[in-house]
């Protein structure tokens, strides 16, 4: 045996002054009282001490003495030689995914994980290692190795779970890196079994007296004298799972989405999927809101482990953060049975336990979920034409459109209007978004070459938003325009012999497109692509960014674009402001706008906000991982510069941070959402591994005796019986 | 200073009390058990010869022939005889119960004077220690309150039956005795009280004790030193020890109790921090109620 800090064994010096103490017999108190009569009485006359009390005091100096020796003892952190030979590097592996946050287990899944973690922590020894790694989307090691068990306690307790799915495999391969060659090396895996399933689950019965654990195991499947020939020359720590969970039934919504119609540009399409992850009828309600007001509520009954997917259409102009949650979940079935501890773990007491009052809540996460359905916002919309019934009606057929028609080319064009100029062309174009259809002369942008016959599209830009869901290769195009561009040009449709049928023309004035198909002769007005390809464009030019934004994964990282954002913002400045456009006497539409220079993204801080109101600031163009689930928010605010700027010209709201794009976090994982963990992970789960009486260090034993003998010592002291 | 300015006059608010409300039932004008030649019809007794005739009961002899002669109640002046504890166990206490008793002995010898009884002060401790003779009139307050101030604690003990038999040797006439002690005697308060209810005394206790006698707070290793005797003991005093010592305090007091309700003497036991004039005030409505 050895000490950790022989230094401190010099304390034992402190003995002297108590021993100097027992011997010079501390002057007892004196205490003056009327008369003697009651105490001679109490005393019975016998000699008030005797030889026995005398003893007493004597036991009280070895007492002191026994204390006084064990705390030392403690201090210095005896150990023994073979504990010193067989030091372990221990790293625990902690699941902090949704399902941890699961009250089935009391107090909650992730809380008896830390407990059992704090437990081992109570079994470490001396020159004992220990990291702490989490299992949330991506593994994180949360503390290096370390012997210092306050340092470990304060890192295991700044845990927290997320609603993210779990890495256990990722996670148990960093811990194995963490552990290196060290002989003694263990990975103990806290979770709750319900994440994605292990490679290579070993029980801890099969790694007991095995120091090289699963290599030499599956050699040994393969050849019986594997093991005694094989000389590994990387030893493999064991991995020990301690699971926590029981077998409670849970129902979640694993897919929510949404975005806008293809067809019907007031609409919006959801996708909702629930899953029943019991053995059980279960019957509740999916309720719908569209910025916090009902849009519907579905009652859903749903069979033992049916998988549930609808999708929904309806209407909305201005869209919204979509919210779905699941109320009045209940088990129908009369014989329904609570889920089962899988290793003997306390079921929590709160968690529902009858059929009929059941809540199936246990976990909040996946019972709520989030979409955002993109704006929409009314447009006006000039046609100059000499004439076409298919051009005008694409256009009425779309409500978010107000329309004026002319016939001629107008001297003065209105403000926050979109032109469409088809067949006639001014000399100069406007200022502002421009739709060309057809072009019949040359103007400051291009100059129209010869006729092209026959054209078959065979290139398409599939990636810009202007083509999304359109095809134009079938389309019948007896004619179309060879036009030559005196400015850069984004090609979205070109020929075989990559003449350019549909483009839009990088111009400093305002966006412009230029479709060189002759519609009249063309069958693209009698196709459905005709109607997508106006929204397309009407959507670009009101800076949309896309007609779906997806729902996102808890723990996913999303992109965030600031010029996107710059849209998004002047649209919702835009709208606010309505109808006050179309009044301006200067009739130079967008120019206006561009001619006040709007203060460039430099001018604005970003920063990240999320479910909880927790702010990040934004350092990049990467946000994330979003691991809560719930609405997170990209706000701008004015850098100081720009807010005196604004102070003296006006009170915008930017200046007090303004919501520039919005994310939908979801939980969205099957496997978060089935609470039941595996067969494999519940055989392989081990109750033992949590520190018991024996395998706690040396000092620990010494306190317990040295807290032994204080008691005894303040007994003798404080009851000390005479007689 | 023993006796403060306005002493007197709380002596006097309690002498016009005790005449108000308690008239006759304590001290002043309380008739004596002496027999003798008053109006008050007392008692008969046998007739034996040399008896004066006019006292023979002959409505008595008339009708059963039996020769009883009448006995009257002599009206004389009360006796009263303060014995006062002087022990240095009387000393013991913050305030000490010694100047608390000496309150009480001027208190109850103002009220006796103002009502022309004769007042005795006897102080004792292992012996009769100073005498105030008998005296009476309210006028002598004034020397009695000297007396009492120029008292001390002193003696290695208490002896209350040997300070009774010192009065009593000297052919003393009986009347009300009034006893201010703590009563710790280690030979037993009972032999004075005796010899007084012998002699036909009217006896009356005043025990006095302080808080911390009957409720000592202390444990552990200390030395007792009784500050009558001065002897010392080394003792740890343990819990079980004080609930004990505790329970003899109670016996000890309850053992007082008992002897004076079966002897029909007075007894008014009363904590040293109590004023003096709440105390006499509730021994007579005490001794009212008992009436």
């Amino acid at each position: 045996m050895s000490f950790a800090v022989p230094a401190a064994l010099f304390l034992t010096a402190v003995a002297l002054p108590i021993i100097g103490l027992y011997i010079l017999k501390v002057r007892l108190r004196r205490v003056k009282v009327s008369t003697n009569l009651f105490w001679k009485q109490v005393y019975e006359e016998k000699p008030p001490r005797s030889l026995w009390q005398n003893l007493r005091h004597l036991l009280s100096l070895l007492a002191q003495l026994l204390l006084l020796l064990l705390l030392v003892s403690a201090i210095a952190d005896p150990y023994f030689f073979w504990q010193a030979l067989q030091a372990r590097r221990i790293v625990a592996v902690i699941d902090i995914s949704a399902s941890m946050k699961a009250q089935d287990v009391s107090p909650s899944r992730f809380e008896a994980a830390r407990t059992a973690v704090h437990r081992v922590l109570d079994g470490l020894r001396f020159r004992d290692e220990m990291a702490i790694v989490s299992a949330g989307g991506r593994p994180e090691v949360i503390l290096g190795m370390a012997s210092h068990v306050p340092t470990l306690r304060r890192a295991i307790d700044g845990i927290e779970p997320v609603d993210t799915s779990a890495s256990l495999d990722a996670a148990i391969e960093l811990a194995t890196q963490l552990i290196g060659d060290h002989p003694h090396g263990q990975i103990i895996v806290f979770s709750d079994g319900c994440a994605q399933r292990p490679s290579d689950v070993v029980t801890t019965t099969q790694l007991a007296g095995t120091e090289h654990s699963t290599e030499v195991a599956q050699k040994s499947a393969v050849d019986p004298g594997a093991i005694a020939n094989s000389k590994p020359k990387q030893i493999k720590p064991q991995v020990i799972h301690k699971t926590f969970a029981t077998t409670a039934p849970n129902v979640g919504i694993t897919q929510f989405q949404a975005r806008r119609s293809l067809v019907d540009p007031l609409g919006y399409e959801i996708l909702v999927t629930v899953r029943n992850a019991s053995k059980n009828k279960v019957s509740g309600r999916l309720e719908l809101e569209l910025d916090e007001i009902p849009v519907d509520i579905i009652p859903i009954n749903l069979k033992p482990e049916e998988v549930w997917t609808r999708s929904f259409e309806k209407t909305s102009l201005e869209g919204g953060v979509l919210k779905s949650a699941l109320t009045q979940l209940a088990i129908d079935d009369a014989n329904f049975t609570p889920g089962q501890d899988s290793d003997g773990t306390k079921t929590n007491p709160a968690a529902p336990t009858t059929s009929s009052a059941i809540s199936l809540n246990v976990l909040p996460t996946d019972d709520v979920a989030f979409a955002i359905v993109p704006a929409r916002k009314v447009q006006n919309v000039l046609i100059v034409t000499p004439g076409n019934l298919f051009l005008r009606k694409v256009f009425e057929a779309n409500p978010l459109v107000n329309i004026s028609t002319s016939q001629e080319i107008p001297k003065q064009w209105p403000k926050d209007t979109i032109v469409v100029l088809h067949r006639l062309i001014p000399e100069i174009l406007p200022i502002g978004p421009l739709l060309i259809v057809d072009p019949e002369t040359n103007s400051d942008v291009w100059s129209l070459g010869e006729l092209i016959e026959n054209p078959i599209v065979t290139e398409q830009d599939d990636e810009s938003p202007l083509m999304t869901h359109i095809r134009l290769d079938n389309v019948l195009m007896p004619e179309a325009k060879k036009m030559e561009f005196s400015l850069p040009v984004s090609q979205l449709a070109a020929t075989v012999t990559g003449e350019t049928v549909y483009a839009s023309v990088q111009r400093p004035s305002g966006p412009c497109l230029v479709l060189s198909i002759n519609l009249e002769k063309s069958d693209l007005a009698f196709r459905t692509a005709f109607p997508i390809l106006i929204a397309n464009a009407l959507g670009w030019f009101a800076g949309q960014p896309s007609e779906h934004q997806p729902s996102l994964a808890g723990g996913q990282i999303a992109e965030f674009d600031p010029s996107n954002a710059r849209i998004y913002l002047e649209s919702q400045t835009e709208s606010s402001v309505g109808d006050n456009t179309s009044e301006s006497p200067s009739g130079v539409g967008r120019a206006t706008d561009s001619q006040t220079k709007p203060p460039t993204q430099a001018s604005y801080r970003h920063f990240v906000k999320s479910p909880t109101g927790k702010q990040i600031p934004l350092m990049s163009r990467q946000i994330g991982p979003m691991s809560e689930v719930g609405i997170w928010e990209v706000q701008q605010q004015a850098s100081d510069a720009l807010k005196d700027r604004q102070s003296r010209t006006t009170d915008s709201a930017e200046a007090a941070g303004t919501v520039v794009e919005r994310f939908a976090i979801n939980l969205a994982n099957a496997n978060e959402s089935d609470l039941r963990p595996s067969d494999q992970f519940a055989r392989s789960s081990d109750s033992s591994i949590s520190s018991n009486w024996l395998s706690r260090p040396l000092w620990y034993y010494l306190i317990v005796c040295a807290s032994f003998f204080c008691t005894a010592e303040w007994y003798l002291y404080q009851r000390r019986f005479i007689s | 200073m023993l006796f403060p300015a306005d002493f007197l006059t709380r002596l006097e608010y309690l002498s016009i009390m005790s005449k108000r409300v308690f008239r006759g039932t304590l001290l002043a004008q309380r008739r004596t058990t002496q027999m003798g030649s008053g109006i008050e019809f007392s008692d008969h007794r046998e007739y034996t010869h040399g008896d004066d005739l006019r006292y023979l009961d002959w409505n008595i002899y008339a009708r059963h022939g039996d020769l009883l002669l009448k006995r009257f109640q002599e009206e004389q002046d009360l006796h009263v005889y303060l014995m006062l504890d002087c022990s240095r166990s009387m000393a013991f206490g913050q305030p000490a119960k010694f100047d608390l008793a000496r309150h009480l002995t001027a208190a109850l010898a103002y009220i006796a004077l103002a009502d022309l009884d004769r007042i005795a002060v006897v102080a004792y401790a292992d012996g009769i220690v100073a005498e105030f003779p008998v005296t009476r009139g309210k006028a002598r307050i004034l020397p009695l309150m000297r007396f009492l101030e120029s008292l001390q604690t002193t003696g290695q003990d208490t002896h209350l039956g040997k300070a009774v038999g010192g009065i009593l040797h000297r052919g003393t006439r009986s009347g009300l005795a009034v006893v201010i002690s703590d009563l710790f005697d280690e030979h037993g308060f009972r032999t004075g009280l005796d010899q007084l209810r012998y002699r036909r005394f009217d006896a009356h206790v005043l025990q006095l004790h302080d808080p911390k006698e009957a409720d000592p707070n202390m444990l552990g290793d200390v030395e007792l030193e009784d500050v009558e005797t001065e002897s010392v003991r080394m003792v740890t005093v343990t819990e079980k020890n004080m609930r004990t010592y505790k329970q003899l305090f109670q016996q000890h007091q309850q053992s007082v109790r008992e002897y004076c309700s079966n002897y029909g003497l007075g007894c008014t036991q009363s904590p040293s921090i109590v004023a003096f004039d709440e105390l006499v005030m509730s021994m007579m409505r005490a001794s009212a109620v008992a009436r």
